[in-house]
Parts: C-alpha cells; sequence; structure tokens
C-alpha cells in the first residue's frame, strides 16, 4: 500500500481506538436503577447460648514472663530457680576439677519488660526461697521466706538517677534500652547468697516489687554469675583461683495473692492461669446464608469492673475454632479470622467486640462451627482479668448486633 | 454501490481486517449507551450498517448489511461479510452536573449470500438492547443511631443480541420479499457496591450476579420498485417477551414492542441517492416508563467509486425515560467509504452527532463509526 493510504488506515483505526468509561453519577429515582441496595440493622438478644468459662490455659509456670505487682487486692511475687553451681570446677582446658572452697560474689542478671512509668521508688526485694519451687508451689507456701530471708533490695528509680545508672558502692546497676526494656544488674555477696557445699550451690530466689504506688512490673531473669573461690594447689603453689562461672534458669513462676476466685455463672477472659470463654452463636440462616453481613458486633456486659494493675489495659481477642470441643476446642489462628477489643482496667462500661470477619468466615464456610472464643491477647503476661454476665443473667446476657445487606434485587426489569 | 479500484488483491482484503480486528479486542458486543436506559430495558440498538448510520439511517432499509430489513437480502450477487465498530465520547448533564463517558462499541456483524439460484440468506448479530451502564449514587443511612454517609455504585455490563436468520427473493423484478426469525439472547453482569464512608467499622457491601435474557422475534418485509429509480421499502416485526432470568428463576418478563417501518428511495442518477424512512415502535408495551416511539431519518449519498459522500439527519423519541413524555432525540451523520481489493474489502467511516433530551438529562454524542464489508 501506498504511504498516504496507510496514513489513511492509521488515522481510521486511532479513531476507532477502544475507550471505555462508563460511570456517571445518578440523580435518583429518576435515573437510578431498578432496585437498590438495602442495609438492615438488627440487635440479636438470644443469639448466644451454652456460653461459659474455663481456666488454666497459661499457668504462671508457662508464662513468658514473671509478675511482680504490690497493688491494692493484688500481691504477686515472682520466683525462680537456678541451675546448681556444682562442687567442683574445671579451671582449664583439661578434664581436671578442682573443689570450690568459697564464694566471692554473683551477679545476677534480670530485665524488666514492663513497668508502670507512673510509679516512683520502685524497688526490687530479692529473697532467699526454699529450693523446692515447683508449678504447686502457692503463695502461702512461700509466706514465710518471703518474710525473713531478705537478700538484697535494689531502688530502681535511684539507680536510673545515678551516673550511668550503676552503684559504684554496691556494685548494682541499670540501663535502659531502646525497647525501654530496663535491664539491672545486681550483685550479691556470700552473705546475701550463701555458697552451700551440701546442695551443689542450688539456688532459688524470689523477687517482690515495691513503689509509692502503681507497683506493677513484668521481668525475666537472664542469668547469673558466679565469682567462685577454688582450691588449686599444685604443688607448693598454695594460692587459691578467683573464677567466673555463669548458671541458668531451671524453674521461674510467680505466685498470686489472692488466688483467682470461681466464675460462678460468669465468663472471664484473661488473668493467671488464663482464662477464656466460649460462646455458640446461632444467627438465622436467611441471614448468614443469604445476606451479606457489612458489621457484626457481639456485646458483652462486665459483671465486676476489670480487675489489674491500672496500666495493664489488654486486648480481648475473638477467636472462632477449629471444631467445638468445648474447653479444648482449637482455635484459628488467623488474624483475618480474628477480632479485637481494648480492655481498660476498672472500666465497667459495656463491651462490643466487632466479630465481622468471624461472621463473613462462617458465611463463607457453612461447616464451620458458629463458636466464638474469647482470649486475652497477651495469655499469662498481666494480670488483668474481666469478667461479663452470660447468658445465666438474661437481663445482661451477651447480644449480636448485625447489619447485613439482604440479596439485592438481580433482573429486575 | 461503490466500485473497487485498482487491483491490490486479497493481501489488502487481510490486512484490513487485521487491522480491524486488532483495533481493540471486543468487549462487548453492544451498541451505544444512554442514561435514559438505565431504568427501562435498556438503549435500544440500530440496526443499521456503518453506511446507513452514516446517512441518519434513511438507507438501512435498502442496504442488505443493515439487519433492517431482509427483502434487501435479494440484492446480494455473493458472499458479503460485515462488521462493525463505534467509539462514542458523550456528554451527559443532570442536575447541574456534566459527565463525560466514553465506550466503544462492536454493534454488528453479518454473513449474507446467494443460496438455491434466487434466494438470499443472511445470518448475524445485532444489537437488540444495550445494558451496559455504571451509576454512582451519594446518599446517606442511619445505621445504630448515626448517619452513615455511603456511596453505591450499581453496574451493569452486557445487554441483549439480536441473532438473526433471514432469508429474500424477488417474486417479481420489481418486487422482493424477505422474512426473518430473531432469536433474543444475552446476559448483563450486574453489580452492586457499597462503599462507607467510615470503612472500619462496616466492610464494602459488594454482591454480583449474571442475569441472562432471552425472547423471540419474527419479521417481514419487501422492497417495491416503482421506478427504475424510485424504491419503496416496507418491513414489519413482532418480538414477545424478554425473559430475565437468575439461575435458572425467571425474575422478569417484559412484554417488547412490534414494530412497523417503511422507506423511500430516490436515484435520480447512479451516483445520487436520496432516501427517506420511518419506524413506529410500540415501547409502552414494556411498562412503566415507556413510550411508543416514532423515529424519522433522511439521507443522500453521493458519488460512488473511490469516494462516496454521505450525509444525513434523524430524529425521533427514546422509549424510556422518567418524565410523562418521551425523550427526544436529533441527529446529524456523516461518512464516507473506500473500497480495496477490486472491490473485495471495503471500509466505511462515519461520524454521528446526537443529541438527546427529556426528563431533565441533556446527552450530546459524538459516535465515530468504522465499518468493514468483505466479498471475498
Amino acid at each position: 500500500m501506498r504511504p498516504g493510504r496507510i496514513l489513511w488506515l492509521a488515522a481510521v483505526v486511532g479513531a476507532a481506538a477502544c475507550v471505555e468509561r462508563a460511570t456517571a453519577p445518578a440523580v435518583c429515582p429518576a435515573y437510578c436503577p431498578n432496585g437498590s441496595l438495602t442495609v438492615v440493622d438488627t440487635l440479636l438478644s438470644g443469639a448466644v447460648s451454652r456460653d461459659s468459662a474455663y481456666r488454666g490455659y497459661v499457668p504462671a509456670h508457662r508464662a513468658g514472663v514473671m509478675l511482680a505487682a504490690a497493688l491494692p487486692g493484688i500481691d504477686s511475687r515472682a520466683i525462680f530457680a537456678l541451675a546448681p553451681l556444682g562442687v567442683r570446677v574445671q579451671l582449664g582446658t583439661d578434664t581436671t576439677t578442682f573443689p570450690i572452697v568459697g564464694v566471692d560474689s554473683l551477679r545476677l542478671f534480670l530485665s524488666i519488660t514492663r513497668r508502670d512509668t507512673a510509679a516512683h521508688n520502685l524497688t526490687l526485694a530479692l529473697y532467699r526461697l526454699p529450693h523446692s519451687l515447683d508449678s504447686t508451689t502457692t503463695f502461702a507456701d512461700l509466706a514465710g521466706a518471703f518474710t525473713d530471708s531478705l537478700a538484697k533490695t535494689v531502688n530502681i528509680d535511684s539507680l536510673l538517677a545515678r551516673s550511668n545508672g550503676k552503684d559504684t558502692v554496691t556494685g548494682d546497676s541499670v540501663a535502659v534500652d531502646t525497647t525501654k526494656r530496663v535491664a539491672v544488674v545486681m550483685k550479691l555477696d556470700s552473705s546475701q547468697v550463701p555458697y552451700t557445699s551440701a546442695d551443689s550451690g542450688r539456688l532459688a530466689l524470689g523477687i517482690r516489687v515495691g513503689a509509692d504506688s502503681l507497683a506493677s512490673i513484668a521481668l525475666v531473669v537472664d542469668t547469673i554469675r558466679w565469682f567462685v573461690k577454688v582450691d588449686s594447689i599444685h604443688g607448693s603453689d598454695t594460692t587459691l583461683v578467683h573464677k567466673l562461672y555463669a548458671r541458668g534458669i531451671t524453674f521461674r513462676s510467680f505466685v498470686i495473692d489472692p488466688p483467682p476466685a470461681p466464675f460462678g455463672s460468669m465468663l472471664a477472659v484473661g488473668g493467671v492461669p488464663s482464662a477464656r470463654s466460649i460462646l455458640r452463636l446461632s444467627v438465622p440462616r436467611a441471614i448468614l446464608d443469604s445476606s451479606q453481613i457489612i458489621r457484626g458486633t457481639l456485646i458483652l456486659v462486665p459483671a465486676v469492673p476489670a480487675s489489674g494493675a491500672p496500666a495493664d489495659s489488654f486486648k480481648i481477642e475473638a477467636h472462632t475454632v477449629l471444631a467445638d470441643f468445648g474447653a479444648k476446642s482449637p482455635l484459628v489462628f488467623d488474624a483475618t479470622r480474628t477480632d479485637t477489643a481494648l480492655i481498660r482496667i476498672g472500666a465497667t462500661d459495656t463491651l462490643s467486640i466487632e466479630i465481622t470477619n468471624l461472621l463473613q468466615f462462617w458465611a463463607s464456610d457453612t461447616l464451620a462451627p458458629h463458636t466464638v472464643m474469647l482470649r486475652s491477647q497477651a495469655e499469662g503476661a498481666n494480670l488483668a482479668e474481666i469478667r461479663f454476665f452470660s447468658s445465666a443473667t438474661p437481663l445482661s446476657a451477651p447480644r449480636l448486633r448485625l447489619t447485613y445487606a439482604p440479596r439485592f434485587p438481580f433482573g429486575l426489569r | 454501490m461503490m466500485q473497487g479500484d485498482s487491483g491490490r488483491g486479497g493481501a489488502a482484503v487481510g490486512a484490513l481486517a487485521v487491522l480491524f480486528l486488532t483495533t481493540g479486542l471486543p468487549n462487548r458486543l453492544t451498541a451505544q449507551d444512554s442514561q435514559y436506559g438505565v431504568q427501562g430495558l435498556g438503549t435500544p440498538g440500530r440496526w443499521e450498517s456503518v453506511r446507513a448510520r452514516s446517512t441518519g439511517g434513511a438507507f438501512a432499509p435498502f442496504d442488505l448489511t443493515s439487519p433492517l430489513m431482509e427483502a434487501s437480502l435479494a440484492d446480494a450477487g455473493r458472499l458479503v461479510a460485515g462488521a462493525m465498530e463505534g467509539a462514542s465520547y458523550r456528554r451527559s448533564e443532570l442536575a447541574g452536573t456534566a459527565t463525560s463517558l466514553r465506550e466503544t462499541r462492536f454493534p454488528l456483524m453479518g454473513l449474507a449470500g446467494r443460496v438455491f439460484g434466487h434466494f438470499a440468506v443472511s445470518g448475524g448479530f445485532t444489537t437488540y438492547l444495550d445494558r451496559s451502564w455504571d451509576v454512582t449514587i451519594r446518599d446517606t443511612v442511619v445505621l445504630r443511631g448515626t448517619p452513615q454517609p455511603y456511596t453505591d455504585e450499581i453496574a451493569s455490563d452486557g445487554g441483549v443480541a439480536d441473532l438473526r436468520l433471514a432469508a429474500a427473493t424477488r417474486l417479481r423484478p420489481w418486487l422482493a420479499v424477505g422474512a426473518g426469525v430473531h432469536l433474543l439472547s444475552g446476559s448483563t453482569r450486574v453489580s452492586a457496591t457499597r462503599r462507607f464512608d467510615d470503612s472500619t467499622s462496616y466492610q464494602r457491601l459488594q454482591q454480583s450476579d449474571e442475569v441472562s435474557y432471552d425472547g423471540f422475534g419474527l419479521s417481514g418485509s419487501l422492497l417495491l420498485d416503482l421506478t427504475r429509480a424510485l424504491r419503496l421499502a416496507a418491513w414489519a416485526r413482532s418480538d414477545d417477551r424478554l425473559r430475565a432470568r437468575v439461575g435458572s428463576v425467571v425474575t422478569a418478563e417484559t412484554d417488547l414492542p412490534n414494530m412497523i417501518g417503511g422507506g423511500v428511495r430516490l436515484a435520480p442518477s447512479p451516483s445520487a441517492r436520496l432516501a427517506a424512512a420511518v419506524a413506529w415502535r410500540s415501547w409502552s408495551d414494556a411498562g412503566p416508563g415507556s413510550f411508543n416511539t416514532l423515529s424519522w431519518s433522511a439521507g443522500m449519498e453521493v458519488g460512488s467509486g473511490l469516494g462516496p459522500f454521505r450525509l444525513g439527519v434523524r430524529g425521533g423519541q427514546l422509549p424510556f425515560g422518567p418524565g410523562a413524555t418521551a425523550p427526544t432525540e436529533f441527529g446529524i451523520a456523516a461518512g464516507t467509504g473506500r473500497a480495496f481489493a477490486e472491490g473485495r474489502g471495503i471500509i466505511d467511516i462515519g461520524l454521528e452527532h446526537l443529541r438527546r433530551s427529556g426528563g431533565g438529562l441533556k446527552e450530546r454524542v459524538w459516535t465515530f463509526l468504522l465499518g468493514l464489508t468483505i466479498r471475498p
């Protein structure tokens, strides 16, 4: 073809090229389609049934942190046991061991992972405890030791006020890292924590926290370092060798007074050992199957104010379950099928938990049990607990509020 | 009709066909939209080729590539295949708000040829109703005691096609008759979306489904040559009901119109032709908000061979609108054509401008038309 014809064709093709822009604002009702989206909002009072609470999901000795608090109505103390030092140690690279004849000192390394920054004169009191600590140890079991076996007290605020956070006299120090974690080093001498060869240097310690007010912390013990004296007499050499040996934690927990009260007919979430509540929801099939739920809210009425340290506001998670086995129902840990609500300590306001994600999941999976498990987002990591009225209290029973859209009337003229 | 220019062979035809089809993939085989069709059945198709549409539709009754009448097929000398594309640029003014819209459509494709001596048959499709639109609605609803502003977007994408099988013959040298059966078939993908301003509390609401349509129609027509220069055309068509289905459930049944029309063509010389046409359609059968329509057109085609010039005007009513009377439409069109490959390929182009008004709405539409006819 001639160039002129090609240009002519190109112009034609260009003018006829595909274009698409069809969206225009409408003025109703004259220029609106027949049929429209409608939204219905309804409160289902009897939608929650067979609800109950269970405790013991995360006990204190399996919690990620130890909780120490001295609050009105709550006294919690951290307890932990350390690996034994032994009676003989190696000095060199060979396998020859030498007897430990004494201890110079030891340093306890611990970290405060959470604290109420409004608390002043925050002190840690370290106690020697019986070596028989285990998961069954109670607050009452250790009441005596926490009274008469004080090893040392450290004022964290005082240390923080010192240059570099160090007390050159006592050897204690603190440092705050970028995550607000407070690293504490407590130096103990042999009189505060004596080495007993009969126990192989086994140690069990406890920590109480104190402050002018709001004394509540979460802490972890990292390690302990012994500075020991070893008899290394070789021939005429009678020098005592001073060596450093580190030991880790073999057990950690915390004891609380008073212990958690029974639930009665209430639902409960949080606390230690942690409690969960299970609720079975009855959503009308006509809504779940034929409508699109755009908002679903579970409404719970607190039976008592949320308890815990004032700084321990916590999140409640609403999970659905893979199968309903009651207290042992396996949870679905999927962010898209989990809804949360924030609980403030002392609050008695009606709690609304948005469970839209769960309802939409049930709409898409008709075999999924319509069961909601409520749990604390950080189970065992704080003392906070909230209790709600259950369906056994009809006037304040859990309710479900649904906002949904019935099916659009497709196929109208 | 045009004559072929100097020979270039089938390669040129092939190149044109490729160009035509690659201009844009046909996402919709529908015609030109209108906001008037949102609340009604849709926007009726034109049933006109580019050549006929460039004359305002006046030549449609006499054009064998326009699926308006069957009797014109009797003039088919050999196999003819045709298709067209239209690219529309529409400005819609409603309640003080102007919106610019644009769409590309492929509203026509057909095949016609002579069989069994004097018989000619044709098969193809054209747009019966265009149901492609997309509207947004801004409003507020009170939910849980709080006003919640939202935006709805309701969209329909698709239409109803008219699948026509037609036959025609010339009973006398001055009389041609034809008849056709029409299967109406199509579907639309309808979606309804609501977005709340407070998207944190209220999730997006979205529903969609496919609505299918079916119907049936019969038509008949005749061409009468009073003289060598004067030809008359008359046609009638009756369609039964348009059934809308969602899944297997019939959700709506709407009566479709009966139609009659006619035209006259005067060809005082081989290079000059004048035509006029009129059509009446009983769209009020479709129910409330529908109106019977009377449409007219007049046009001319001068020249032949390398570049005929076409011009036409049209007017009439639109079948759907919100007021007490039917919206009106007036348009002018012009176009030309070019034959290639010894007349085996013809490319027609046209430009149409429409003005529609009624019920508070005004529409201005510019449509570029591109048609391809192949005679292998």
